[in-house]
């Protein structure tokens, strides 16, 4: 019975990692219908910006805001650099552009701080805490409760504020809300900025469990991508589900199969979600009411 | 004035060239490895070892009456690159001889350059078992790759005999990650249990970066493992000792040399101590060569802790085989110095061990059995010698 619960609160703190990642990816689709494929190098960049601050100044807690303002800054940049120039041409350009500009970060990353991994340290004791016979590390409830509160910060923003329902208008219609006034131009680079915060902020979250270093985000940004599939590109709801499933998936089948089929599971899943619900389990299909 | 003193330093210059053209040429070596990167602190470590090895060889008159030359190339543990590398040493510099390679995919993939162009390379890091198989005879009729780096399956041997001899484990499960490394090694570390009759309860595999080895530790647990053998890199290895202390359920860990580097030290902190792995030298003055070739390191390169001091010590003992064999050849035509290794007549203390006729035509592997290493533990964020008798017989 502990063995079970063992394994399912490893895959749920390991599909929350996945969920926040994937919430980045849902975030820009969302407004402008792109993605950011460097989100891994944005989770990398932040993590590292966030291990040489706290080596500054040595307080975890202090270094979130540095981090959020470094990824705004990143993302913004992608913006304007690979995704404005596709969007005013109306190619598919971005997402050469994207995947360019993740790599041309993950070069510089690793000319700053070098190709090794790097501990970050635990904000947390790293001793574990025993919750009906398993065992939970205190970041791992950090990781959980982080990627909620974030999430949910978001989602509260885009309903209550202005500025949020600016990014509903124009995640809804891009067209009809520019013709409202708004500018959609600025919402898309918002939405982006928030974006690759979320992503620096993933990164900060998860790095005292992983560890930290420029080629950190490759396998995670790929792993979020499929969160971001399976649970729908439209739905903040849909990327947790679709992390908790990849998550646990991976896990279970680790377990009762064998860890050399881990990933199977959910990729096989990704292929069949692609196959009979191509927006997600919880995305919406492409007509839209408002 | 101003001409009269430039005419002067023409002439210098003119007499300076008609000097060096007497003396014999340079022997030029190549030197490839990793200087950036992941796997840099080995590969620096067995540059910074050559150096040692050249300048003390040279200072003591060089070979054949000529200095050696070390040209040096990083290969960026990148196996197209290391391809590269070795052309470019072989076609455009040169070079009569070759030393270094850390990675055992960047060895099968430039060494058959060297083999082709009949130039003896002595692979002082690389340690997959293939390495100086792939050219041997009869299947070739000779082979140019030699190597001073224990194999894996001389490595997986020892892990056995430490799990399985020395602390009589009789449940293990193996845990590597699906890279070559991993997965040739674990072939390995079965291979070698099956002669003690045992079966692994639990063979568990894991994925270069993967964050989370709960899946993999818990089956292990649930097999009732009562130690845990490893092939896999410094990272990994990491999150195989963390995610232990997470789970509450600590065995210990042994596996090979890779668990000795500063990547895994580092990143485990205080779940990595008491890690043991099979170690060709640990950094104890335990024999005279050994302290003379630590503290000559230590003053060269300004260090108290060699970065890797295996293939440091690896690195020096390759340079001076080769410079032993080039002697004993008396010239530098690649099939002579080749034919010298495989017959080396004079002992040559090295700090790894004596090496007393290392190589023949068949045997192209210095370390030939598991008593020439040692095992080592990591204690307080270093490696030091597990057991005191391997401390008093090894390097020797």
């Amino acid at each position: 019975m502990d063995m079970l619960l063992q394994i399912l609160f490893s895959g749920i703190a390991l599909g929350m990692i996945y969920a926040v990642i994937a919430f980045g990816y849902q975030l820009t689709f969302a407004t402008s219908g792109t993605l950011n494929f460097g989100q891994g190098e944005a989770l990398a960049i932040g993590a590292l910006i966030g291990l040489s601050v706290v080596d500054r100044i040595g307080n975890y807690w202090l270094t979130i805001p540095v981090v959020l303002l470094a990824g705004a800054i990143y993302g913004i940049g992608v913006e304007r650099l690979g995704v404005r120039p596709a969007l005013k041409a109306k190619s598919e350009g971005w997402i050469m552009a994207t995947i360019a500009l993740g790599i041309i970060m993950k070069n510089i990353a690793e000319n700053i701080w070098g190709r090794d991994d790097l501990k970050f340290p635990s904000p947390v004791s790293e001793a574990p805490l025993h919750l009906f016979g398993a065992s939970v590390l205190p970041m791992e409830i950090i990781v959980i409760v982080g990627a909620l509160a974030l999430m949910l910060a978001v989602e509260l923003f885009n309903r209550k504020s202005i500025y949020g329902k600016a990014i509903a208008a124009t995640a809804a219609d891009r067209e009809a809300a520019g013709l409202m006034g708004i500018n959609t131009g600025q919402v898309i680079t918002f939405s982006y900025a928030l974006s690759c915060a979320a992503a620096a902020f993933a990164g900060i979250l998860i790095a005292p469990l992983t560890l930290t270093g420029a080629s950190m985000g490759a396998a995670l940004g790929l792993k979020a991508f499929a969160v971001a599939i399976i649970g729908g590109l439209t739905s903040g709801l849909g990327v947790i589900i679709g992390g908790l499933i990849l998550g646990l998936a991976e896990t279970f089948t680790g377990f009762y199969l064998s860890t050399g089929y881990k990933d199977v599971p959910g990729l096989v899943l990704l292929l069949l979600v692609l196959a009979f619900k191509p927006a997600g389990l919880f995305g919406k299909t492409a007509i839209k009411k408002v | 004035m101003f001409n009269l003193k430039m005419h002067f330093t023409t002439l210098a210059m003119a007499v300076g060239l008609a000097c060096s053209a007497h003396a014999a040429d340079p022997i030029r070596i190549g030197v490839s490895g990793p200087f950036t990167g992941g796997s840099s602190p080995m590969g620096v470590s067995m540059r910074d070892g050559i150096r040692l090895a050249v300048q003390e060889i040279n200072a003591a008159g060089g070979v054949l009456g000529s200095q050696i030359q070390l040209v040096e190339r990083d290969d960026e543990a990148k196996n197209e690159r290391g391809a590269q590398v070795a052309q470019e040493l072989i076609n455009k510099e040169k070079v009569v001889a070759a030393l270094g390679i850390v990675n055992t995919g960047v060895a099968l993939a430039s060494q058959r350059f060297y083999q082709e162009a009949k130039i003896p390379m002595i692979t002082a890091v690389a340690t997959g078992t293939q390495v100086t198989r792939q050219f041997l005879p009869p299947r070739y009729p000779e082979s140019y790759i030699f190597r001073v780096a224990a194999n894996d399956s001389i490595q997986s041997a020892l892990i056995v005999d430490e799990a399985v001899e020395r602390r009589k484990f009789k449940k293990i499960a193996i845990l590597a990650d699906s890279t070559n490394y991993g997965q040739l090694g674990r072939e390995d570390l079965e291979a070698a249990l099956k002669q003690k009759g045992i079966k692994p309860v639990a063979e568990e595999k894991f994925n270069i970066k993967d964050v989370d080895m709960t899946p993999q530790l818990l089956k292990a647990k649930a097999a009732g493992a009562e130690a845990i053998l490893t092939y896999a890199i410094g990272p990994e290895l990491a999150q195989i000792a963390n995610g232990m202390a997470k789970l509450g359920w600590k065995v210990p860990m042994i596996g090979s040399w890779t668990l000795s580097m500063g990547n895994f030290i580092d990143n485990a902190g205080k779940n990595g101590e008491g890690a043991r792995m099979p170690q060709t030298f640990i950094q104890e003055p335990n024999t005279p060569k050994r302290k003379a070739f630590i503290e000559a390191y230590q003053k060269a390169y300004k260090v108290k802790q060699i970065p890797s001091p295996m293939s440091a010590a690896q690195g020096y003992d390759a340079a001076y085989l080769m410079a032993a064999a080039i002697k004993q050849a008396g010239n530098t035509n690649g099939v002579k110095i080749r034919e010298a290794l495989e017959n080396l007549r004079e002992p040559l203390v090295g700090v790894v061990q004596t090496y007393n006729k290392p190589y023949s035509k068949q045997v192209h592997e210095a370390v030939h059995d598991i008593g020439t290493l040692a095992i080592g533990e990591v204690k307080d964020g270093q490696v030091i010698y597990a057991y005191a008798s391997d401390k008093a017989k090894t390097g020797r």
